[in-house]
């Protein structure tokens, strides 16, 4: 620790980078898998402690829920990091299960149950682990397609689609499996594991419980993870700081179902047998609200989940069982009452359900994870970094939106519209609202196809590029309407835009996250959530996250909307020592004047979907069509309209 | 020819109950953005309801006016015991409140009820056909659909002529703009699961009718069919869940007719194929709800 403590006071440099795909051995590697050894002791010692205590059919309790939440981190690792509200993860089960149960049960068994399997499937019979590899291997060919076929539907948190296309395959899996009865015996014959035959030994679920729980936090905090993460946080601002979402949904996708379907082999051989129900809509609620009820955005929350739904259904079904008497209704332990055995646990989980959501809309431990509490615990607090003079800027570079025009439905927005800005200066883009200031630079950064025009950075053509491209190639934009990575912290929010440089652009100027975040003031409040800081932080952080992504031009779209002149002006200093820091040009749009006129070296005004001025902010500000446009029949006003605060 | 004027009139009673059950989840989804899986308890609790009336010799033209009444009741008294509290919640939230709700009274009419089929008379009238020109329509069928299009007309003359249509119309596009507009949210949430409810019961009426019996687990089926039929309208879309309940049982009855023997089993299954196809093709549905996104 004491090398690290060490490292941390001192600048990080490159050198403290690893590589591109962890960030930090410490922080991303050492405690993950520390904290996962910790939380796996935990829940595999408090099982056994109580079988221990308890005895008899507990065994068999602690074993179906140390299956359980295997299942369940496979769904946090998708769920979790995507934001994705997936109810098909269980028919991934389904597939690997019925895989698995057919690819390792005997011949003979297999010749009473289903004699007309296709493909000879009945005379097959390879041993337990090799079938677990066939059916991961059978569940992933299916996952590749639902994940291309999800990404096409444009999931995304919140994304009704992608609800459905899940559910659908859950739905559809079902079917198969209750209908297809040469292939699974569907309902009426289910495949069984001759006695004796079954998973015996605790062992293989502990190695894959530990096995994906480091999995799962590693995934979590890669760079594909957090990248994952932040597009879960805003689809739309992920991918204008270079962010392709579609790719790592897929990468999670594919991880949670390789989680999911070792899980289901192992509920499958642990049961004994298969039918169509044991992996359907029940399991499937049972561990969403495992996951749900514990904080479906951590592991930490997945583990507590499990164990808070396992022990609480345990718990009714022995009140149940030893008697009782609520509300008139009792009973004691008779067997006769076998529907109060049934129905009390699942009362159980639906007041559950209700009573968490309603106290805990985010869950149990909303996304705490134990080795970041530990890591923060036990890191010693860093000073901040100096920040480095700027380098020389590199070759400038012309950003050229040509003759764009842009039509929605009859509606012309745009009509041969441009600007050029170069990377050595700062230009403003100004027009009364309506005028098409925010279409342009959507259409710049891709977020807006141009019906007509070219968009390109030196010789490299952007039009029609997709928005996470455009960012790569070097055009980072900010939002009118702050859209930052809400439930990262500050210094999070501005790693997923520094992913994009080191990846993208190794030979732009790369500030490290610790000096972007330190030059925009944000040092103190760098692990505060970006939720929590207060509105001028929020636009700072914003502009230091686009930096961060070493971008030739910066656009920044009103970024002093809602602030006051003091801080405007304090922002005008701001954009210009960030932009010189990476060594970018800036467009910047505002209405207001003053902000623009303090602010550019050249402007552009805009009216009606057309440029009607461009030149120095003195000579804009003299053009008789400007002050028409701008201040309409008050026009010869515009002299008393001095530029708030800004010496001309 | 025949058969498939025959299929078409099946199509459609079918989906007037789709339709029915998924208006009354799109209303819910617009106004607090709930996809309500608990909305197929109104057919289990009424159901129980017809069962216990039937009990007591009371015949249909009791039984359906009191249906109405109790889902209208219990849709109102679900909300004020469950959804009030998780107004605004994330998604993840508002569907697992939903699916809790569902399990309470599931295992509620398990454990005071029993796990059996209860079973009650179905109308005499069930099974009646009336021929015309040659074919032979389920007379069922006819008033399924002719009671579905008038209560779509009163529904429609509800929303587009009363202020609370034009309140509750207003939430769906833009809740905090319909508030800050005056608009009182308490009242239109619980309008607008008297009207879900109101639709709900109609539907129950008819489900209940055909089925002739009822069990804890009975909501599940009408529940993911007016669910699918509001998700397949692009949800939100008062409209669109109109035509997805049409079309769902219109493409149930025509497939099953029509599917080569070998995979007629699979006719649900191929359905939801045809659903995520159409959700990966075409993610708003089929009547897509543009809130452009503005930044």
């Amino acid at each position: 620790m004491a090398d690290d403590r060490a490292g941390r006071t001192t600048a990080p440099g490159p050198a403290h980078w690893v590589s591109g795909l962890v960030p930090d051995l410490r922080r991303d590697v050492l405690f993950p898998i520390g904290g996962s050894l910790v939380s796996f002791a935990v829940l595999v010692g408090g099982g056994l402690a109580y079988v221990a205590l308890v005895g008899g059919s507990s065994d068999r309790l602690v074993t179906a829920m140390l299956i359980d939440a295997i299942a369940v981190i496979g769904l946090q690792i998708y769920i979790g990091n995507t934001g994705v509200l997936s109810f098909g993860h269980i028919g991934f089960g389904a597939i690997a299960g019925y895989a698995f149960a057919i690819a390792a049960i005997s011949p003979e068994r297999k010749a009473r149950w289903i004699p007309d399997a296709p493909f000879g499937l009945t005379d097959v019979q390879v041993s337990p682990l090799v079938a677990v590899v066939i059916a991961v291997v059978v569940a992933l060919a299916v996952a590749v397609i639902v994940g291309i076929g999800l990404a096409r539907s444009g999931a995304r948190s919140g994304a009704v689609a992608a609800s459905v296309i899940t559910l659908a395959l859950l739905f559809v899996t079902h079917e198969v499996a209750a209908n297809w009865t040469d292939l699974t015996g569907g309902d009426r014959a289910p495949l069984s594991f001759a006695i004796g035959e079954t998973l015996e030994s605790r062992a293989p679920i502990l190695a894959v419980l530990l096995g994906s729980l480091v999995a799962a936090r590693l995934f979590a905090q890669s760079r594909t993870g957090r990248l994952a993460k932040a597009a879960r946080e805003d689809n739309l601002a992920a991918r204008a700081m270079g962010v392709d979402p579609a790719s790592q949904q897929m990468a999670a996708l594919l991880l949670s179902v390789v989680v999911i379907a070792i899980a289901a082999t192992l509920r499958v051989y642990e049961i004994g047998s298969v039918t169509p129900r044991v992996f359907f809509f029940e399991y499937t609620l049972l561990t969403l609200v495992m996951l749900i009820v514990g904080g479906r955005r951590s592991i930490a929350g997945a583990l507590v989940g499990v164990v808070v739904i396992t022990a609480g259904r345990e718990l009714t079904r022995r009140l149940a069982t030893d008697g009782y008497e609520v509300a008139g209704v009792g009973l004691d332990g008779t067997p006769a009452d076998w529907v109060f055995r049934e129905g009390l646990p699942t009362v159980f989980l639906g007041l559950a359900m209700l009573g968490f959501m309603i106290l805990r809309p985010n869950g149990l431990v909303d996304d705490w994870e134990l080795d970041e509490w530990l890591h923060r615990r036990l890191t010693a607090e860093a000073r901040p970094p100096e920040t480095q003079p700027a380098p020389d800027a590199g070759p400038s570079r012309l950003l050229e939106a040509d003759a764009i025009t842009v039509d929605f439905g009859g509606f012309r927005a745009l009509s041969a519209a441009g600007l050029r800005a170069d990377s050595g200066e700062i230009v403003g883009l100004i027009g009364p609202n309506g005028a098409g200031k925010t279409t342009l630079v959507n259409v710049i950064t891709g977020i807006v196809f141009a019906t007509e025009g070219r968009v390109s950075i030196g010789s490299t053509d952007l039009t029609r590029t997709p928005t996470h491209e455009i960012a790569r190639a070097g055009l980072v934009r900010t939002f009118q309407n702050l859209r930052l990575f809400s439930s990262l912290t500050v210094r999070q929010n501005v790693e997923v835009a520094w992913f994009t440089a080191e990846r993208y652009r190794p030979d732009g100027l790369r500030p490290t996250v610790d000096q972007l975040v330190a030059a925009a003031g944000l040092w103190e409040q760098r692990h505060r959530r970006a939720a929590e800081l207060d509105y001028g932080n929020s636009r700072r952080l914003e502009l230091a996250r686009a930096a961060a992504a070493a971008p030739t031009f910066l656009l920044l779209d009103e970024p002093t909307s809602g602030m006051s002149d003091q801080e405007s002006l304090a922002m005008i200093e701001q954009v210009r020592t960030t932009a010189s820091s990476v060594g970018a040009g800036v467009v910047v749009i505002d209405h207001d004047l003053g902000f623009i006129t303090g602010i550019s070296d050249r402007i552009y005004v805009l009216d009606r979907g057309a440029v009607i001025a461009e030149g120095s902010p003195d000579r804009v500000q003299a053009d008789p069509a400007v002050q028409a446009a701008y201040l309409g029949s008050a026009a010869d006003s515009i002299e008393t309209q001095q530029p708030r605060g800004v010496e001309s | 020819m025949t058969e498939l004027a025959q299929n078409i009139v099946d199509g459609l009673g079918r989906g007037s109950i789709y339709a029915l059950l998924a208006l009354g989840i799109a209303v819910i989804f617009g106004v607090m953005h709930l996809l309500n899986f608990a909305h197929g308890e109104l057919i289990t609790i009424t159901g129980y309801v017809a069962y216990a009336a039937f009990l007591r010799g009371a015949s249909w033209f009791v039984i359906a006016p009191l249906v109405l009444g109790v889902a209208v009741v219990a849709s109102m008294g679900i909300e004020q015991v469950a959804f009030r509290w998780v107004r605004g919640a994330p998604d993840f939230t508002l569907v697992l409140t939903s699916f809790g709700v569902h399990f309470v009274v599931e295992a509620a009419f398990l454990m005071y009820v029993s796990a059996s089929v209860k079973n009650f008379n179905r109308p005499g009238w069930i099974a009646d056909t009336v021929d015309a020109g040659g074919l032979s329509f389920e007379i069922f069928d006819l008033v399924v659909i002719g009671v579905t299009l008038v209560t779509l007309v009163l529904t429609s003359l509800l929303l587009q002529r009363t202020m609370f249509g034009l309140a509750l119309r207003a939430s769906a596009e833009d809740f905090d703009a319909a508030r800050l507009m005056g608009v009182r949210s308490d009242r239109v949430i619980r309008g607008a699961f008297a009207l879900s409810g109101a639709l709900a019961g109609i539907a129950a009426i008819f489900w209940l009718m055909r089925a002739g019996q009822t069990t804890p687990g009975a909501g599940i089926t009408p529940m993911l069919k007016g669910v699918l039929a509001a998700l397949v309208g692009g949800l939100g879309s008062l409209r669109g869940a109109v035509i997805g309940g049409f079309a769902l049982g219109l493409a149930e009855v025509l497939l099953r007719a029509r599917l080569p023997d070998a995979i007629a089993g699979l006719t649900d299954g191929v359905v939801f194929l045809l659903i995520a196809l159409l959700f990966i093709f075409r993610p708003g549905g089929f009547v897509t709800v543009s809130h452009a996104e503005r930044v």
